[in-house]
């Protein structure tokens, strides 16, 4: 062949019409997975209402001075949020994973264009535009038209650096991990954005505790200047006569979306290429006994350390269970410190924690695909089965709870309360694995079979958001009246606040584990089917 | 392992529609289909990884839904596909299957060295099984299969993806293991390893059981491979569509 045809253009088009077909698809005949959807759209419109009623707060008290505090903040926590949310809570949506692209003769452009206007496609972004849509409303108000094209384009670009910025980190996140040399890097990367989350936080507290207005102010107006908020303000230099301002501050944004663009294409063509290459190298090695090389030291040789030891194996070796304890450390270590640091209260920070570590179990079956017909065929019963994982998930999870007990204790110079905390995370730990167990049992999923730590089915999306959600919230509920106690009793509490917490929370498991057990025993085959995703 | 009237439906397909099979004892046995026929449906039922929606499984005598753990302290399935828990290396995979099914700890590592040497899998080998060959994979299943010395052994589809001379193994292991009065149910659409290997045969498609009995009794004058496309309906080329090509 000496000349390659002449690849048509394609239009992004066909990708959107791909993934709308890919939604309906998944919904179709599924009434579950379309009450699901339909919350999501609910929620998803709730706060694009209020988000559009915040932002639109400063134009109907006609105050540039909020506007200039509230747009450039407001705008920026939108970016970090789609940055950070996808990472911690939600997911990726990978159905249109680059890889599936691989055989088509699609340059690359034409890809990343698709895969980008597909991504706008999609409930997060509609309801982003729509509460930015305040802002505009709010420009409109104080500086007539000018300001309301100014902010139209600028939220327009907002948007635009939302979407490339969260499908940039989250895929160059998920090659790293993928391949398992650069992991490492890929964990000091979270650790790095996660603790620029701190300083913010601390900042933001701080500030609104001593009502600091001019201090907000300033930190607003550099924060208008940084790609972060300048596409939200943009039409407030309209509206403050500053009109050289906005050319300055597209180029900022539009810079940004480039290079951003350029990262996402490189990491693009790593994930099409497949980054699973990186295997061999093992093949001998220690030649021990099979079940001395599969046990870990210290667990009994039977069908439980057996369990144990797999589960730990588990944790450890594969990508999606280790990104969960990742980012549990991360979550556990900078969500309570910063407030810590400021003097404020960790209480309630901590009991999500516990929240969190337990959510990974909420769809553990999952994890082991069709893999777990190994188990049905052996019939390991049900309580045997879940408190083996649960064993094996806590083993990491207790050491990491210590560290956070102890560091928030030191950092917030009462260390007397350590162990009082220690307790209270055991007790949220135990009482959300209490809630998550039968949940893993009886609404069970299917995870697709990427490799890809954050892939999520199409849709399901919003099924592990609010079932992180409800969790946590049942959590704190349930958690509640050990809380009160630790009110009630002030002075008493650091000494019974260990072996109270640790009573609770086991009390909490042990109810839990035995409904998941007894349920397991008559649905094995049923959560084998649900997991197994034909 | 007796089957009794098996019915499954997905959604609204009909995928396995009343199947009553009969293995005797001690027979090498040949469930032949071609894709999409039911086979692995029937198998997955017959062993308790699918809930039928109607009809009874006996093997060895214990009816699998009502007492499955009898059941299946006697039977070694190799499933289909990949179904294995393969972020273990071999002899982690095996060991973790002998400790399940409760066995002495000092037993599960003689056999599985054993079976690890016999199938040239390495007993020293730390490559985890997701970075195994195909044939590889379906060597570690059906060591892990065998390694509880099961009295009936269900493979679905044992050959496929299988080179030559792992599949001379594999043939060599199950002839031995039936000459020493052991059950070999297994699916397959290679009709010549099945007319090789089986003394019992049954034919399915579109979830029916259209033919059953001994290899002689299914054959009868001529070949299985006219039989089954005769039995299944073939379609047959007229030489006049995919002229293109």
């Amino acid at each position: 062949m000496t000349a390659t045809p002449a690849v048509a253009a394609v239009s992004p088009w066909p990708f959107v019409r791909l993934k709308l077909r890919l939604i309906g698809n998944n919904l179709r005949g599924r009434p579950v997975r379309i009450v699901l959807f339909l919350t999501g759209v609910v929620v998803a419109a709730l706060l694009a209402i209020g988000g559009y009623a915040i932002f639109a707060v400063p134009g109907v008290a006609d105050s540039a001075r909020a506007a200039g505090i509230l747009l450039p903040l407001g705008g920026a926590a939108l970016v970090l949020g789609w940055l950070f949310l996808p990472i911690v809570f939600f997911g990726v949506d990978e159905s249109l994973d680059p890889a599936r692209f691989a055989l088509l003769p699609l340059p690359r452009r034409t890809l990343i264009t698709g895969l980008f206007v597909a991504s706008m496609a999609g409930l997060p972004a509609v309801s982003t535009l729509v509460a930015t849509g305040g802002m505009v409303d709010t420009a409109a108000r104080l500086g007539g038209i000018g300001a309301l094209v100014a902010e139209l384009a600028g939220i327009l670009c907002g948007l635009i650096l939302c979407v490339t910025l969260s499908r940039a980190v989250t895929s160059a996140f998920a090659t790293g991990l993928r391949s398992r040399r650069s992991r490492e890097l890929a964990v000091v990367l979270l650790a790095v954005l996660a603790s620029m989350l701190g300083p913010i936080q601390l900042a933001a507290v701080a500030a609104a505790q001593r009502a600091e207005w001019d201090a907000i102010a300033t930190v607003a107006r550099v924060v208008g200047w940084t790609p972060l908020g300048a596409p939200f303000t943009l039409g407030l230099d309209v509206v403050a006569d500053r009109a050289w301002a906005v050319p300055v501050k597209l180029l900022i944004v539009l810079v940004t979306i480039v290079l951003l663009l350029r990262w996402w294409a490189a990491t693009v063509e790593n994930a099409m290429l497949g980054g699973v290459a990186a295997a061999g190298g093992r093949a001998a090695g220690a030649s021990g006994a099979p079940v001395d090389l599969l046990l870990v030291r210290w667990l009994p040789r039977t069908a439980f350390g057996a369990l144990v030891s797999r589960e730990l194996r588990y944790w450890s070796r594969e990508t999606r269970r280790r990104a969960a304890l990742i980012t549990f450390t991360v979550a556990g270590l900078f969500l309570p410190i910063p407030l810590a640091m400021s003097g404020g209260n960790a209480g309630p920070t901590v009991l999500l924690i516990g929240a969190i570590g337990a959510v990974a179990l909420a769809n553990q079956f999952a994890y082991d695909g069709s893999a777990y017909a190994a188990n049905v065929i052996a019939g390991v019963p049900g309580r045997l089965e879940v408190h083996s994982r649960a064993t094996a998930h806590a083993i990491f999870v207790v050491p990491v709870m210590v560290v956070i007990a102890i560091v928030v204790g030191v950092v917030s110079g009462d260390a007397a309360s350590i162990p009082a905390r220690f307790g209270l995370l055991v007790a949220t730990y135990g009482v959300g694995l209490g809630m998550v167990l039968p949940l893993s049992v009886r609404a069970a999923y299917a995870l697709p079979a990427s490799t890809s730590p954050f892939a999520i089915s199409s849709g399901g999306g919003a099924a592990k958001g609010l079932l992180t959600a409800g969790v946590m919230l049942g959590t704190v509920i349930v958690a509640l009246p050990l809380q009160i106690l630790a009110w009630t009793l002030g002075g008493v509490w650091p000494w019974i606040g260990l072996p109270a917490g640790v009573a609770y929370g086991a009390a909490a498991y042990l109810i839990g584990s035995g409904i998941a057990g007894d349920l397991l025993d008559r649905r094995m085959p049923e959560v084998l089917a649900a997991v197994s995703g034909r | 392992m007796a089957l009794r009237g098996l019915v499954k439906t997905f959604d609204a397909k009909l995928a396995v529609s009343g199947v009553s099979l009969d293995v005797p004892a001690g027979s090498f046995f040949g469930l032949l289909g071609p894709n999409g026929a039911g086979k692995t449906t029937t198998l997955s039922m017959a062993v308790g990884l699918l809930r039928p929606d109607a009809g009874q499984a006996f093997l060895l005598g214990y009816e699998v839904w009502a007492d499955p753990a009898a059941a299946k302290a006697r039977l070694g399935v190799l499933p289909d596909g990949a179904r294995l828990f393969d972020r273990l290396t071999g002899p982690e995979l095996l060991a973790y299957q002998g400790l399940l099914r409760g066995m002495d700890p000092a037993t599960v590592d003689q056999r599985a060295r054993e079976l690890l040497d016999v199938l040239e899998l390495g007993s020293g080998n730390r490559t985890l099984v997701v970075d195994y060959s195909a044939g590889m994979k379906k060597k570690i299943g059906l060591a892990c299969a065998l390694l509880h010395a099961p009295r009936l052994l269900v493979l679905d589809e044992p050959f496929e993806a299988v080179d030559p001379v792992s599949a001379a193994l594999i043939r060599d292991i199950l002839q031995r293991y039936v000459a020493g009065g052991g059950t070999v149910v297994f699916s397959s659409h290679v009709l010549e390893v099945v007319e090789r290997l089986c003394d019992h045969v049954a034919i399915m498609s579109d979830g029916v059981l259209r033919m059953a009995g001994t290899l002689e009794q299914v054959r009868g004058e001529s070949s299985l491979e006219d039989v089954f496309v005769r039995v299944v309906g073939g379609r047959v080329a007229t030489g006049s569509e995919l002229a293109w090509l």
